[in-house]
């Protein structure tokens, strides 16, 4: 019953996205913009008819209405309400209601704003047509509400590994990171068409970027808690093809949001801001590309179709093809004299986006080529870790330097010397402090030296920017956003070089001593939760005088029968000591086990946290204090 | 006598020291490797059998003395490239390299050309 009033539902929107279409191409045509209200009615219609087949997917998913396949594909009555909830959007068909719900949800606030009607009819055409695209591949080629019959007794449960509470909060946070660029794509192809692409399209863009910045900043450092704690391999970052899928359009979004506040205030960039905007979205539709075609070998790739996957890839060169030929035939050519000097706030935020698109270009032709090549010749290569991290890591010290710099000059003139010689002076701070520390440390790996003197400069120099204004709050979002890309670059470089691993078998009553843990196994207990059997291994690792007692365990889920390895981690803010049992060994009563010591992993997600405060702390500032 | 003594001691340190590197390789290498069977994962980090069997071997291979990127070749040459995690440098790897350098080379033209615009 659900079922089929949702699929009428998502018909009537349909239906509404080309019929509003057409008006609105008229009512352009005539220049004729009164009764828009008649509209902005009609696009919220939109909005809350996609709200209510949402939400009876959700509810299908709370009775368990296994009439429903999607239901019966990725559900189970065991299964506790929380999880069958987050289900709905665990899967294929789910995930793209949600998608499309964040578009029209998009559009629906977008239409509140006082804009130009011109202007904003434009944007509602192209953010209607983008639903329409979207609506058409969900209904007709991942219906979330096909029917099956006779209907199942019971459904075949959700994959076990996506039993999680983060897991289940963090799609959504991705997709309205994803298609929040979206509105800025729609926004900016409006205001090519329009030729209203000026200071004030900036400053109403600017917080459409910003609030899908941040929404995609938490969503990866989300995905990437939840693959550190629930895949068990200690990492948190992988170069998976998926993650990269994420990081993408970050970067892109990064380099679009600081372009946009050089755009803002000194009416430069024009071009090179729309074509961002273009491209964040674009790189937005490749993620879900690649991880809806099935094309990539990744735990994500639930679902795969590779029809679906033509018609994504399809939409992607047809909306690339459109989007670049309006930029190309309707891009302005501004040509705006002022006096600039090579050290000027502008500049070295224009470097710093030429770094950007150069950290985005190796993830991207990482990532892509070898599906391409593949494609070609049949060969597979695999790119790992090792690539990005030797290609990113001697211009990441660079990028980290000229960021560290660009705030302190002007906008307009050449920077006073004063604040370069205190800059100097931190540089020589954060120089002694990096050797000090690693004599401590007793370790003599430049790259690791250069890490530390690098994000620590950036540190000490963001602690300075933010004492030297009298009122703090004007620069906050970016000082925040700042600090925290510092404590995230040193905590990745300290754990990466200090990190340690130790694998080994025990069994229940044994004690041993590897490297500076004592590491004693005290016995075993079985829990039964909700749908699943557990046995829990106790632990107890001296490290020094500290003692930290840790409880692995094994899962035995019973819908769809499988096991997974719960990891232990237990933190005191500088240390991570993290346990995790192997799932395929079992000989003469012993387990084995992987031990984890990670430092300052706590620091890393806390400077994730700052990154996304920093951009939510921009989107509530004051209009009049938008002067960053 | 005693600079007998220095000797043995620093002759176990390098031994010691060696072993040592030895195991790093080892472990560098596993993580470079990845296991076929698995979904993306090394087969440092995997216990299936299939890493288990070729981690002796490259275990094997390492003691008799070969260096690393002899056990590379000779796990291209029977699994294809796709099981090494790190590219090996070849023809059709290149763009991989060249690609990004390229976008840098065109940014840095871009902004120098903005800076002299902008004059």
């Amino acid at each position: 019953m659900a079922g089929s009033i949702a699929n009428f539902l998502l018909s009537v929107s349909l239906i509404l996205s080309i019929s509003l279409i057409f008006l609105l191409t008229i009512k352009i045509n005539k220049k004729n913009f009164e009764n828009l209200s008649v509209i902005y009615l009609c696009s919220d219609g939109i909005f809350y008819l996609l709200f209510i087949s949402f939400i009876l997917l959700v509810y299908s998913f709370i009775v368990s209405d296994f009439s429903n396949l999607v239901v019966y594909q990725n559900s189970h009555t065991t299964k506790p309400l929380f999880y069958k909830i987050s289900g709905s959007w665990a899967n294929h068909e789910g995930s793209m209601v949600l998608f499309i719900l964040i578009l029209s949800f998009y559009l629906f606030i977008f239409t509140k704003k006082k804009i130009d009607p011109e202007l904003k009819c434009f944007t509602i055409i192209f953010q209607l047509i983008l639903i329409f695209i979207f609506l058409v591949f969900l209904i007709f080629t991942s219906n979330p509400f096909t029917k099956i019959l006779p209907t199942p007794v019971q459904g075949l449960g959700l994959n076990p590994i996506l039993q999680d509470p983060l897991l289940a909060i963090h799609p959504p946070f991705l997709y309205f990171g994803y298609v929040g660029f979206s509105i800025v794509f729609s926004f900016v192809l409006a205001a090519l068409m329009t030729k209203k692409l000026n200071s004030f399209w900036s400053r109403e863009a600017h917080f459409f970027i910003l609030l899908a910045w941040s929404f995609l900043t938490i969503g990866i450092g989300l995905g990437s808690f939840w693959a550190y704690y629930e895949l068990g391999w200690g990492g948190y970052w992988f170069w998976d093809p998926v993650e990269n899928a994420s990081l993408m359009p970050w970067l892109a979004a990064t380099a679009l949001l600081h372009s946009n506040i050089v755009t803002q205030k000194k009416n430069l960039l024009y071009s090179w801001t729309a074509l961002l905007s273009i491209f964040t979205f674009i790189l937005s539709l490749l993620g879900t590309f690649l991880v809806r075609s099935g094309v990539l070998n990744s735990v994500h790739a639930f679902a795969n179709d590779p029809f679906r996957g033509l018609y994504i890839l399809i939409t992607i060169f047809l909306i690339i093809f459109g989007s670049l030929t309006i930029f190309l035939l309707k891009n302005p050519s501004y040509q705006r004299k002022n006096n600039s000097f090579f050290f000027q706030k502008d500049n070295f935020i224009l470097i710093n986006n030429c770094f950007l698109i150069f950290f985005l270009s190796v993830v991207l032709v990482g990532t892509v080529y070898p599906i391409i090549l593949n494609a070609i010749n049949g060969e597979s290569i695999s790119i790992g870790p090792i690539y990005y991290n030797s290609i990113i890591k001697p211009f990441l010290f660079v990028f980290i330097f000229i960021m560290a710099y660009g705030p302190f000059l002007e906008w307009n003139k050449n920077s006073n010397n004063s604040f370069i010689k205190n800059l100097l002076i931190l540089f020589i701070i954060s120089l002694i402090f990096s050797l000090i520390f690693l004599f401590l440390l007793n370790n003599k790996n430049i790259s690791l030296t250069l890490g530390i003197l690098f994000s620590f400069y950036l540190f000490l120099t963001v602690i300075y920017d933010a004492f030297r204004e009298k009122k703090l709050s004007i620069n906050l979002s970016r000082i925040l956003a700042h600090l925290g890309f510092a404590t995230v670059i040193f905590a990745i470089f300290i754990n990466g070089y200090f990190a340690k691993e130790i694998n080994l078998s025990m069994k229940v009553g044994d004690k041993k001593q590897l490297e500076n843990f004592l590491i004693e196994f005290k016995n075993t207990k079985s829990i039964k939760g909700p749908n699943y059997d557990q046995i829990t291994a106790n632990f107890l690792v001296t490290d020094g005088n500290k003692k930290v007692e840790l409880t692995p365990s094994i899962r035995k889920y019973n819908q769809p029968a499988q096991f997974t390895s719960e990891t232990s981690i237990k933190s005191n803010f500088i240390n991570d000591y993290y346990f995790a049992i192997n799932l395929s060994q079992f000989n003469d009563n012993k387990i084995s086990l992987r031990f984890y010591y990670k430092p300052l992993m706590q620091c890393l997600w806390l400077g994730v946290i700052l990154i996304a405060c920093g951009g939510i702390f921009g989107l509530f500032k004051k209009k009049y204090e938008n002067t960053i | 006598m005693f600079l007998k003594r220095i000797f043995l001691f620093l002759f176990l340190l390098f031994i010691t020291k060696q072993v040592f590197a030895d195991e790093e390789l080892k472990i560098k290498i596993f993580k470079n490797v990845r296991c076929l069977v698995c979904q993306g994962q090394s087969i440092y980090e995997s216990n299936s059998d299939f890493a288990i069997d070729l981690k002796n071997i490259i275990s094997k291979k390492l003691s008799n003395g070969e260096s690393e990127i002899q056990v590379y070749e000779f796990l291209i040459s029977r699994y294809g490239e796709w099981i090494i995690f790190t590219p090996m440098w070849s023809w059709h790897t290149l763009i991989l390299w060249i690609f990004p350098i390229f976008i840098l080379i065109c940014g840095g033209i871009l902004v120098f050309r903005f800076n002299k615009v902008n004059k």
